[in-house]
């Protein structure tokens, strides 16, 4: 049974209302080292009228660079579905392997927007710069303003105390460079010591962290509006410095010396700090700044554990080892005042 | 630039993957996502081919040296003496592989001799730990492409 059909007999169950399910134009996107991405349209008939929907499927690939947990994905989209944050509606989640061979869910097609950052560096987007890096910090500011508790994400995500946040952080992540990496990385291995000798003061707030937030994970527009962040699958509770520091990555600013490639990085800090009610304590910004750098290499190092272990073969699974663990050096080394 | 996965077995993974997208039964948007991903990774292997050695070489020439200049700065003699060997090696096998052994080699007790150095007193022990950094900044301008965000 191809996939299309096997997708329309599961929607089919969860829609018994509907007859008629059929699932058309499924076609995979690229990208997506954590998941495989389709678009499809989903047809149906429901009282007497023929209905059609643009919907995602997001399925777990046979192995992923990022080991992550996908209810907690899905809980963190449905939690800011209809805030100030603009997410895709979530629609199913399933996760044993029966249906589709893996976990897998369901989701709107947020339709009429560009994903892709390679576009923000032509026109129209260069005109639309100031606007676009204007929301994004503002919608990281909504992240970190919101409370874990009244969205409920305090009941899926694992709690952690103000003044464990960083050591929690920094302690996974040295563990998956420990058990991932290939080579030997002494530029990394400096800034973890530096980390661990130098702590940040406990966190102003426990929050939610959506933990890739960065240019390339949103949806946007010619206006320089933003219509959805994507990408929630390494969300948790912690401290809200560390999206932004995350954001700030120098590996994200494209090249062209701006946060996020889009605006001044004093620009985006005052954003957020006015979105967030929050304050960025430059020393406390500045170690989750360079824990970032640490994460991510650890993510780079994990894709290609991936391929060494024998697990996807897919392109994507090499190029952010080949593309980027220098780059992340060069990040980590311009982040310490090396470079 | 990063020499992990190995280039030659990216290469050849690749080549299959071209073969099967060619395959007709292929659906279009699959084909065309997998064939754009892999012309990525060709610019990047051909960008490496032809500098993977010498920066390689000059590297482990480079980490040879401070391993040496460890050598005379850390008080410890069993690891001033391992420091000392490493730092006599040459690179006689000029293979990409080969050297790339030898630098895993290398900048593993690069590392160890960071630590050290970060641990000791005296004026020579902060001349190794800023040699050890310049030669990290240097490493990361070898290693740059050409599309290097940072």
């Amino acid at each position: 049974m191809t996939l299309e059909a096997r997708l329309a007999a599961y929607i089919a169950r969860r829609m018994p209302e509907a007859r008629e399910v059929a699932v058309r134009d499924l076609a995979r996107i690229a990208g997506g080292a954590s998941r495989e991405t389709y678009r499809f349209r989903l047809t149906w008939t429901g009282d007497g009228q023929a209905r059609e929907r643009k919907l995602i499927l997001r399925r777990d690939p046979p192995a992923s660079l990022i080991d992550t947990e996908r209810r907690i994905e899905f809980e963190a989209y449905r939690a800011f579905h209809g805030s100030a944050v603009p997410v895709p509606e979530m629609l199913w989640l399933e996760e044993e392997d029966a249906a589709l061979d893996h976990p897998f869910f369901v989701a709107e097609e947020i339709v009429g927007c560009q994903a892709s950052p390679a576009l923000l560096w032509a026109e129209p987007y260069l005109a639309v710069h100031d606007a676009l890096g204007r929301a994004m910090w503002t919608i990281l500011g909504e992240i970190a303003r919101a409370e874990p508790e009244a969205l409920g994400l305090d009941r899926v995500m694992p709690s952690v105390a103000a003044d464990a946040c960083w050591d929690r952080e920094l302690s996974y992540w040295e563990g998956v460079l420990d058990a991932d990496e290939a080579e030997p990385l002494p530029t990394t291995r400096a800034a973890i010591r530096w980390l661990r000798a130098h702590p940040p003061p406990p966190a102003q707030k426990v929050g939610v962290v959506h933990g890739d937030y960065r240019t390339g994970n949103f949806l946007f527009d010619e206006a320089g509006r933003i219509h959805g962040i994507l990408d929630w699958e390494m969300a948790h509770l912690g401290d809200p410095l560390e999206d932004l520091g995350w954001s700030l990555n120098p590996v994200w600013t494209f090249g062209r010396a701006k946060a996020g490639g889009l605006v001044d990085r004093d620009a985006a800090i005052e954003v957020w700090e006015s979105a967030s009610g929050l304050r960025a304590d430059p020393d406390a910004l500045h170690w989750w700044e360079l824990f970032n750098c640490v994460k991510g290499q650890a993510i780079w190092v994990s894709s290609a554990r991936v391929w060494l272990d024998g697990g996807a073969r897919e392109p994507i699974v090499v190029y952010p080892a080949w593309a980027m663990m220098n780059a992340q050096d060069r990040a980590t080394l311009q982040v310490m005042g090396w470079l | 630039m990063a020499l992990v996965p190995k280039v030659p077995d990216v290469l050849a993974e690749m080549a299959g993957q071209m073969v099967r997208a060619a395959d007709p039964a292929m659906p279009d948007a699959e084909s065309a996502s997998g064939l754009g991903l892999s012309a990525l990774l060709l610019g990047l292997a051909a960008e490496m081919f032809d500098k993977a050695a010498h920066l390689l070489f000059t590297e482990n020439r480079a980490v040879r040296a401070l391993l040496g200049q460890g050598a005379r700065t850390i008080p410890d003699a069993a690891f001033a003496g391992r420091l000392r060997a490493l730092s006599h090696g040459v690179d006689e096998d000029l293979r990409v592989s080969a050297l790339q052994a030898q630098n895993g080699v290398l900048r593993a007790a690069l590392i160890e001799l960071h630590i050290a150095a970060e641990g000791a007193d005296g004026p020579a022990a902060r001349a190794l730990e800023t040699a050890i950094w310049e030669e990290l900044v240097d490493s990361s301008e070898r290693r740059k492409l050409a599309g290097s965000p940072v």
